[in-house]
């Protein structure tokens, strides 16, 4: 029973800048556009803006300067409509709720109904299985960011922000993970941003790699990752994607050298 | 985060459990034991009733003292529950108007710091007979400890839950119902605890001013009559009723909370990132709606201007009055005696605290046992044992001394006891793989640690002390600003009676701010995170 989508809008930043209240420049004018129904990967040094850049869109920091539109009007109107969710990189489950009721507070904050044999299926897909009625202080770190998962998955958002989705995963879990997740929001056609240092993680997740410098965040390299799915497995080591995992890193390294080359100067 | 001194039990349920049961039933035993050798080794003195003595008491006198429990209840039932409204309500201007909440604790510091002794006869006089007062007193001495950890409690969410509230597009309504008002719940029902004993302080305390039953009456005609079992039945009874109406809050919050509330040990002193300019403007706001606010209540009401006095008339009597200067001298004189009783007690009482909380941490058996027998006893209304601690010491500077430090020496005990078992685990395995005996980590890790917790209590305490020493002087001593208030109440001496009340309040808030100061300080180097 499919319920209506929203239908999965592009996201377009123009000229969209933060600074701090301290004077600390988190993002420099930057622009980007996120095509619709795109999986796109900002991935960079840690402190480097790219979660200020999501929250912005996101329309939870109020950028300094410049504009994000979502599907051509501001973040506010899709607020209003609850057309996107964001999985954050602490989990913030509510401790009082079990992971059930979790998703469920979800779904009533962003107006939808409820249906139980569809949380058990997000509940299950994300290797929750009997813990549904269980509260977050009894799950470990990893649990709890995939019941965040299924909780930002549950409202069927046009627009899916994942920050570091995937931070306290055990490594064999966050395989699975990250083949069975982009299968959902895919078969959706959900636009989806996912911000991640992991650069494996990113070649194998996304359509699209955008990697920025380390503070305030420039563009350095915008990658197209044309790979066949699924890319775990034999298909992550081909030649293709170790050629754009290289060139990945050559980017994230430039990155690096550029913004401390000023500094050793001093 | 926001900045907390409370503190959650840490480990598992079933130990926290175990641990629980067995610490209270060991530590009353060798209470009631060492109390019942005491009381028969003391027969001949007639000082101390031994707890057989205070049961056969409570049996032959039932009649007489369950009447008084059920007035006495009553009344603090009533205002606990105003009283805690009243917090709520405040609490909820604060939540939708945050610029107000600087004005707003300031004020509720000033009236809760306004001396219970002197209220309580302006009060008989503005309600004639019957439970006005009573109730108006319990009110006043629960609403601040609710107030404060529900603001704390209010804000006790990490930012992303409101994020995540926001990113579905919800506004303050539903972070509201769906976030802050389940995490301030834990923080409500620790209030609760506190403030049921308190309230049954302040309905006592009530009943001392002139009123027809309750248990407050009885207290008056047993140091009277020198009734030495019967003051040690009053104090035994208003003890279990506090301390059972405390489990019993608590065994209502663990089941809707699922969880131990976190034992409150005090609001921090001021709020985060505040500006020095907004505290002055505070200040100052605080000062001038308290004068008019004052004013306009004796203008509102009407009230005989022989009874009751405005600003203009303490200005007066203390300033421009012919008799001013006398008027200065003899309160000046009053808070000079105070402060012999006050300030030896009060810092007695919080080192006694600290010295006993880090000496039973070296011992963790003792920790164990003594610590819910502590945080029930912290729940006694210590003021209406304070015949006893006369009867005991006697009528001289001692008594009065011993019995603010006992005021202040169970918060102070179970605020560092709390804080010294808070040491971050971390820090401690650091420290264990240097092989560090347990004297190294109580003075690298632990005692750092208490220090925040210490110096809530230290706050917290200034106000108790402050109620504790005029009570005791009143009943008791017939000495200082409690005496001093007390006679120039019955004297109709009533300009004397306000100056000193404005004193007594300004004083205590000052203190208050003070040690709040010092606490910032000593925070900033030892817990930055509680000041962010």
């Amino acid at each position: 029973m499919e319920r209506d989508v929203t239908p999965p809008p592009d996201v377009s930043c123009t000229a969209l800048a933060k600074t701090f209240e301290g004077g600390t420049r988190a993002v420099d004018p930057i622009d980007l556009t996120f095509e619709e129904g795109q999986t796109t990967a900002l991935v960079g040094p840690s402190g480097c803006g790219k979660s200020t850049l999501l929250r912005m869109v996101a329309g939870l920091d109020t950028p300094t300067s410049g504009t994000v539109e979502i599907g051509g009007a501001p973040p506010v109107s899709t607020l209003r409509q609850a057309g996107l969710s964001m999985a954050f990189q602490d989990p913030s489950l509510l401790p009082w709720r079990t992971v059930r009721g979790n998703i469920e507070l979800a779904l009533k904050l962003a107006r939808h109904r409820a249906d139980p044999a569809e949380i058990d299926q997000l509940i299950a897909l994300v290797g929750l299985d009997g813990f549904a009625e269980t509260r977050p202080a009894e799950l470990s770190g990893g649990m709890r960011q995939r019941a965040a998962i299924a909780r930002a998955l549950a409202t069927r958002p046009g627009l899916l922000l994942l920050d570091e989705p995937f931070g306290a995963v055990d490594e064999l879990t966050r395989r699975q993970l990250s083949q069975d997740l982009p299968r959902i929001w895919e078969a959706r056609g959900t636009t989806a941003i996912l911000v991640t240092h992991s650069v494996s993680e990113a070649v194998q997740l996304s359509d699209r790699v955008i990697v920025l410098s380390p503070r305030p965040a420039t563009i350095m390299d915008d990658i197209t990752i044309d790979l066949p799915r699924p890319r775990a497995g034999p298909a992550a080591r081909s030649d293709a994607a170790t050629a754009l995992t290289d060139r990945v890193f050559a980017a994230l390294s430039k990155g690096m050298a550029e913004r401390s080359a000023p500094m050793a100067a001093q | 985060m926001t900045s907390l001194t409370i503190h959650r039990p840490i480990g598992p349920a079933i130990e926290r459990r175990s641990r629980a049961a067995l610490g209270p039933v060991v530590g009353l035993l060798v209470l009631l034991a060492g109390w019942e050798a005491a009381g028969r080794l003391l027969t001949e003195a007639f000082v101390l009733a031994a707890p057989s003595e205070v049961a056969r008491y409570l049996a032959a006198e039932w009649a007489l003292m369950g009447r008084a429990l059920g007035v006495t209840l009553t009344n603090a039932a009533a205002g606990f529950v105003i009283g805690n409204l009243a917090a709520v309500l405040l609490a909820a201007v604060a939540l939708v108007w945050p610029r107000s909440e600087g004005v707003i604790t300031g004020l509720a510091l000033l009236v809760f710091c306004l001396p219970l002794v002197a209220t309580g006869p302006i009060l008989r006089v503005l309600f004639g007979p019957g439970p006005g007062p009573q109730i108006t007193l319990a009110a006043l001495a629960v609403y601040y400890t609710t107030l404060i950890p529900l603001l704390i409690g209010l804000r006790a969410a990490p930012q992303s839950w409101f994020d995540l509230v926001r990113s579905y597009g919800r506004g303050r309504l539903s972070t509201l119902v769906h976030v802050r008002a389940m995490a301030s719940l834990p923080y409500l029902f620790a209030g609760l605890q506190i403030a049921a004993p308190a309230a049954f302080l302040g309905a006592m305390v009530g009943e001392f001013t002139g009123a027809q039953r309750g248990m407050g009456v009885l207290t008056v005609r047993a140091i009277r009559a020198l009734d030495v079992e019967m003051t040690w039945a009053i104090a035994t009874l208003a003890t279990l009723v506090s301390v059972a109406v405390y489990l019993a809050i608590g065994a209502v919050a663990r089941r809707v909370l699922l969880d131990e509330p976190p034992v409150i040990l005090s609001a921090p002193a001021v709020t985060g990132r505040r500006r020095r300019r907004d505290g002055w403007i505070d200040a100052s706001l605080v000062l001038a709606l308290a004068l008019g606010g004052w004013a306009g209540a004796l203008w509102l009401f009407d009230l005989n201007p022989f009874f009751a006095k405005g600003p203009h008339d303490v200005v007066e009597a203390l300033f421009l009055a012919p008799d001013a200067a006398a008027t200065r001298a003899t309160i000046g004189a009053a808070l000079a005696e105070t402060a012999i009783f006050l300030i030896p007690g009060y810092l007695a009482g919080l080192l006694a605290g600290a010295a006993l909380a880090m000496l039973l941490i070296l011992v963790p058996v003792l920790a164990g046992t003594a610590m819910p027998v502590a945080i029930a006893l912290r729940s006694v209304p210590i003021v209406t044992t304070a015949p006893l601690v006369v009867l005991l010491i006697g009528r001289g500077a001692l008594g009065t001394i011993v019995l603010v430090a006992v005021m202040v020496f169970f918060p102070t005990f179970v605020a560092c006891l709390q804080g010294l078992r808070q040491a971050p685990g971390q820090v401690m395995s650091v420290l264990d793989s240097y092989a560090a005996g347990p004297l190294t980590r109580l003075v690298r890790v632990r005692i750092p640690a208490m220090l925040p917790a210490f110096f809530a209590a230290a706050r917290m305490a200034v106000p108790a002390s402050v109620l504790a020493v005029t009570v005791v002087e009143w009943l008791a001593t017939g000495a200082g600003i409690g005496s001093l208030m007390a006679l120039s109440a019955s004297l109709s001496d009533y300009d004397v009676l306000w100056a000193s009340v404005v004193l007594v309040a300004a004083l205590s808030a000052l203190g208050y701010v003070l040690v709040g100061r010092v606490e910032r300080r000593v925070l900033a180097i030892y817990a930055p995170e509680q000041l962010a």
